[in-house]
C-alpha cells in the first residue's frame, strides 16, 4: 500500500507542478481583471469602475505628470467596485501605505453611489460581497493561487489559448478594448446597453447613503497618503438622460466628497467630444484624450 | 461535499488514511470511520439534512429487526408499510408537496374552483432519492426473507450513509452492499489502482465534458427563442453528453472511490449512447435505478408474466414512476412516458432483448447497420432529453417547434470548437474501452508503463485545465 501512496503521490504531484506552471502563465489575455491583483503595492492609483478601467490610460498620467512611481489603474466594473467596504477594503490592500506623496484619481457616477438591493444600504447584501475584490484576500502576489481559485473567469486552458482577443489587460491596469469601431456597429451595440440600462438597470438603482459615506470615507484614507482628486468621466448623450433619471442632482449630492478632494473635474458637459464603444465606455482614442485633459488639469493643480 | 472541489481533494486522502491506518484496529471501528466520515460528508452540504438520514437509518434498522423476529405475515405486511410510509413520507413531502399542491389547485381552477395554498418553501434534501430507494431495498428484502436483518447498527448505518454513493448512487441494494461491511477488507493494490483509474475517468467526464457541455447547452436553452433550428439541435446534442458525462461521471467517481476503501459497488452506466435500441440503452443507462425498479416494481406488478396488456401497463408504470423519480415536474414524466413510447414497440415485437453484448464485441469498427441502430437511439434520446431539460412543458414544445423551422438547415450561431473536439476524442476513448467496466480500465494496459502514465498524466492535465467555474453535479437535485 505504501508504494501506491507513494507513486500516486508524485504522480499528483508532477501534474500540480505542471499545473502550477501553467498558472503562471496567466497574463492579460487570461482575465479582465487577474494582473490587477499580481502587481506590487502602489502609489498612484486610479480607482473607479470600468468606465475608469477602459478609459484612463496610466501611461498617459505617467508622462504627463511624470510621477516618481507609476499610476495603476485599479478600477474594475460597476458590480465589483461602487464605492463601499468591499472597494475601500481592497484599495487599502493595493495602497503603498509607505509614501505620502501619491495622487488619486477618483471617477464618480451616480451608479458607484447607488446600490441594487432592495435596502439599499445593507452592506451584506451588496453584490460585490460574494465577488473578486472579497474573495481575494492577497491584491500583490504573483501568481495569485487565491484570485485564481476564487475568482478565474472562466476554463484554466484559457491561459493557454485565451478566447477572448478583444480584450488585453495590461500590467498597469488599463484594460484595453479592441472592438470593432465601424458606425453600424457601435450603433447597434449601443443600441443594445443603453436597452439594457434603461429597463434593467436604472429600474433596480436605488441612491445608497451609505455607499455615499463609503465614497468619503475612501477620500479620507487616501488623503493620507497623498493629493484626491475626483473626475467624472463623459458618457454618451443617451447615457447621460439616463443618469439624469437616475440622480439629477448628482453633483450637489456628492458636495461633502468635492469639498474633500483636492477639486472636481466633471467632464460630462463634453460629452459630444467623445466616442464610445457602447454609449458607456470610451473608445480608446477618446480614452487617451481624457487621460490626457485630467492629467494636464491636474497638473495645473 | 462536492467530488469536484478543494474540501473533496483533501477529504479523501486523509479518510483514506484513517481507514486503512485504523484496518488492524477492527472492522467496527473501520465502519465507524465511515458513518462519521460519510455524516461529515453530507454535512458539510447542510447539517441539518443529517438528522433525516439518521432518522431513516434507526426506522430502518428497528423494522429490520422486528421483520426478522416476526412470522405473523399481516404483522410482517404492516411492519414494511410503515417503513415505505416513513421513507417515502420524507420523499413525497421534500420533493413532491408543492408539486401535488399546485396541481391540485391547478385542477380545481379548471373548473371553476378557486382555492387559496400557500406553497411551502422547502428545501430539498441532497440526495433523498437515492438513499430513500437504497433504503427501501434493504426493508423489502427482510421483508421477502431475501436477507438476513442487519443486527450491527453501526454496519447498517454505514451502509445507509456511506459517502461515495450516498447523494447520487449508484443505488445499491443491501444483498449486495451490506454484507461487504460485515467482511474485513483488505487493502487490493489492482482494485485501488483501477479505481484511481475510474476516480480519473469520471473527473473527465464531469469536469471536461459536461461542464464544457453545460455552458454552451444553458446559453441556448436559456434563451432558445433567440437561435436556429440548427442552434436548438446543436443545444439538445450537447446537453445529450452533458447529462452522460454529469451522471455517468458522478457514478464513476464514486464507484473509484469505493475502490479505494476496498468496496465493490455495482455499474451504473455501461456506455449507453452504443446502444442499438432503446430497451439496450435502458439497460446501460443509470442500471442502479432501471434495475432497481424491475426488482421492487415492475416484477411485483407481474411483469412480462401476463398478457400484452399487462406488459404495456407495466412498462408505462415503471417509466412514468422513473420519469417522477426525477423530479416534481411535468416535463420529467412526458420524459417517462415518450421512453416508454419507444419502447413499447420493441417489447411488443419481442425484440427488447435483441442487444444484450456490448456493440462491435471484438471488432474495431460496428457494421453499418449498427451504426444506423445507434444513430437512431441516439436521435430518439436527444429528443426525449429535450424534455428533461426544458424548464417546462411549454418550453419543450417551443423549443422542438424551434427546431423544426426553416432555420434547422442553416449553421448553428454558436460554435463552441473547443467542446466539440473535446467530445470527439472522449469518444473515441469511450469507443475503444466500451468493452471494459468503465473507458479507462483496459486501455492502455498494453502499453509500456511511461507512455500509459503519462496518457493519465494528460488526462489529469486537462481536467485541470478545464477545471474552473465549478458546477455541481445535475443529478444532486433528484
Amino acid at each position: 500500500m505504501k508504494r501506491i501512496i507513494f507513486q500516486t503521490a508524485i504522480f499528483l504531484l508532477i501534474t500540480g507542478a505542471s499545473f502550477f506552471l501553467i498558472l503562471c502563465q496567466a497574463d492579460g489575455r487570461s482575465d479582465a481583471f487577474y494582473l490587477k491583483f499580481t502587481t506590487p503595492k502602489q502609489t498612484n492609483l486610479i480607482i473607479g469602475t470600468s468606465r475608469a478601467a477602459q478609459g484612463l490610460q496610466p501611461p498617459i498620467f505617467d508622462a504627463v505628470l511624470k510621477k516618481e512611481q507609476p499610476f495603476f489603474n485599479y478600477a474594475f466594473t460597476l458590480a465589483q467596485s461602487p464605492f463601499g467596504p468591499v472597494y475601500l477594503n481592497s484599495i487599502q490592500k493595493k495602497l503603498d501605505t509607505t509614501k505620502r506623496n501619491g495622487t488619486f484619481i477618483i471617477t464618480v457616477d451616480p451608479w458607484t453611489i447607488c446600490s441594487e438591493t432592495e435596502t439599499p444600504n445593507d452592506s451584506t447584501s451588496f453584490r460585490e460581497a460574494n465577488l473578486a475584490l472579497a474573495n481575494t484576500s492577497n491584491v500583490n502576489v504573483k501568481p495569485n493561487l487565491g484570485y485564481l481559485y476564487h475568482n478565474f473567469g472562466g476554463k484554466y486552458h484559457q491561459i493557454l489559448f485565451p478566447v477572448n482577443s478583444k480584450m488585453y489587460l495590461h500590467e498597469d491596469g488599463w484594460l484595453e478594448l479592441n472592438l470593432r469601431t465601424d458606425t453600424a456597429t457601435i450603433h447597434k451595440r449601443t443600441l443594445r446597453k443603453m436597452k439594457d440600462y434603461r429597463f434593467n438597470v436604472l429600474p433596480k438603482y436605488k441612491f445608497s447613503s451609505l455607499r455615499l459615506q463609503y465614497l468619503i470615507k475612501t477620500i479620507q484614507y487616501l488623503s493620507n497618503y497623498g493629493t484626491v482628486f475626483l473626475v467624472r468621466i463623459p458618457v454618451s448623450e443617451e447615457m447621460m438622460r439616463i443618469e439624469n433619471e437616475l440622480m439629477l442632482d448628482f453633483n450637489f449630492k456628492i458636495k461633502e466628497a468635492i469639498l474633500l478632494s483636492k477639486d472636481y473635474l466633471d467632464l460630462t458637459k463634453e460629452n459630444s467630444s467623445f466616442t464610445y464603444t457602447d454609449g458607456n465606455h470610451l473608445y480608446k482614442k477618446s480614452g487617451a484624450i481624457v487621460s490626457e485633459k485630467i492629467a494636464n488639469w491636474i497638473k495645473a493643480k | 461535499m462536492l467530488f469536484n472541489s478543494i474540501d473533496f481533494a483533501l477529504f479523501l486522502p486523509l479518510i483514506f488514511a484513517a481507514y486503512w491506518g485504523i484496518a488492524q484496529k477492527g472492522l467496527r471501528l473501520q465502519n465507524f470511520l465511515i458513518v462519521i466520515a460519510s455524516y461529515f460528508f453530507y454535512g458539510w452540504w447542510d447539517w441539518r439534512f443529517l438528522s433525516l438520514i439518521f432518522f431513516s437509518t434507526i426506522v430502518d434498522y428497528s423494522i429490520g429487526i422486528k421483520l426478522g423476529e416476526e412470522s405473523v405475515p399481516r404483522k410482517r405486511k404492516m411492519y414494511l408499510w410503515l417503513s415505505l410510509f416513513v421513507n417515502l413520507g420524507f420523499l413525497g413531502f421534500f420533493k413532491y408537496y408543492n408539486f401535488f399542491l399546485d396541481n391540485f389547485v391547478a385542477a380545481f381552477s379548471f373548473f371553476g374552483q378557486n382555492i387559496e395554498a400557500s406553497n411551502l418553501e422547502v428545501i430539498l434534501p441532497v440526495g433523498i432519492s437515492f438513499y430513500t430507494f437504497q433504503t427501501l431495498s434493504y426493508t423489502i428484502d427482510v421483508y421477502k426473507r431475501n436477507l438476513e436483518p442487519s443486527k450491527d447498527f453501526v454496519s447498517f448505518a454505514a451502509f445507509v450513509s456511506f459517502f461515495p454513493q450516498l447523494v447520487a448512487g449508484p443505488i445499491e441494494r443491501a444483498t449486495k452492499l451490506l454484507p461487504q461491511f460485515y467482511t474485513p477488507r483488505t487493502f487490493d493494490k489492482s482494485l485501488a489502482v483501477d479505481g484511481l483509474r475510474q476516480i480519473l475517468w469520471g473527473f473527465f467526464k464531469k469536469v471536461v465534458i459536461a461542464d464544457s457541455c453545460a455552458q454552451t447547452a444553458n446559453l441556448i436553452f436559456n434563451n432558445s427563442g433567440d437561435y436556429s433550428g440548427s442552434t436548438l439541435v446543436l443545444g439538445a446534442i450537447l446537453f445529450t453528453f452533458q447529462i452522460y458525462g454529469d451522471f455517468s461521471g458522478y457514478s464513476d467517481i464514486a464507484i473509484g472511490t469505493a475502490r479505494l476503501f476496498g468496496f465493490k459497488l455495482m455499474r451504473n452506466f455501461a456506455f449507453p449512447y452504443f446502444s442499438r435500441d432503446i430497451a439496450e440503452f435502458w439497460r446501460r443507462w443509470h442500471i442502479s435505478l432501471s434495475t432497481w425498479f424491475r426488482d421492487y416494481l415492475y416484477i411485483p406488478l407481474g411483469g412480462s408474466r401476463g398478457g400484452t396488456g399487462m406488459k404495456v401497463r407495466n412498462t408505462f408504470i415503471i417509466f412514468l414512476v422513473s420519469g417522477f423519480w426525477h423530479g416534481a415536474n411535468w416535463t420529467y414524466i412526458i420524459w417517462g412516458l415518450l421512453n416508454a413510447i419507444y419502447f413499447l414497440p420493441l417489447l411488443l415485437t419481442n425484440n427488447n432483448r435483441n442487444h444484450i453484448e456490448i456493440v462491435a464485441k471484438g471488432a474495431f469498427l460496428p457494421s453499418f447497420r449498427e451504426v444506423l441502430g445507434m444513430l437512431t437511439t441516439f436521435v430518439l434520446t436527444v429528443f426525449a432529453w429535450i424534455f428533461f431539460r426544458a424548464d417546462s412543458v411549454g418550453h419543450a414544445f417551443s423549443y422542438m417547434e424551434g427546431i423544426f423551422s426553416s432555420s434547422l438547415f442553416s449553421l448553428p450561431q454558436i460554435h463552441p470548437i473547443t467542446t466539440l473536439i473535446v467530445l470527439f476524442f472522449f469518444l473515441i476513448i469511450e469507443w475503444i474501452g466500451r468493452e471494459g467496466d468503465h473507458a479507462l480500465e483496459k486501455i492502455g494496459l498494453k502499453w509500456n508503463r511511461p507512455t500509459r502514465l503519462f496518457f493519465y498524466y494528460i488526462l489529469a492535465l486537462v481536467v485541470l485545465l478545464f477545471s474552473g467555474q465549478r458546477q455541481e453535479f445535475i443529478y444532486f437535485q433528484f
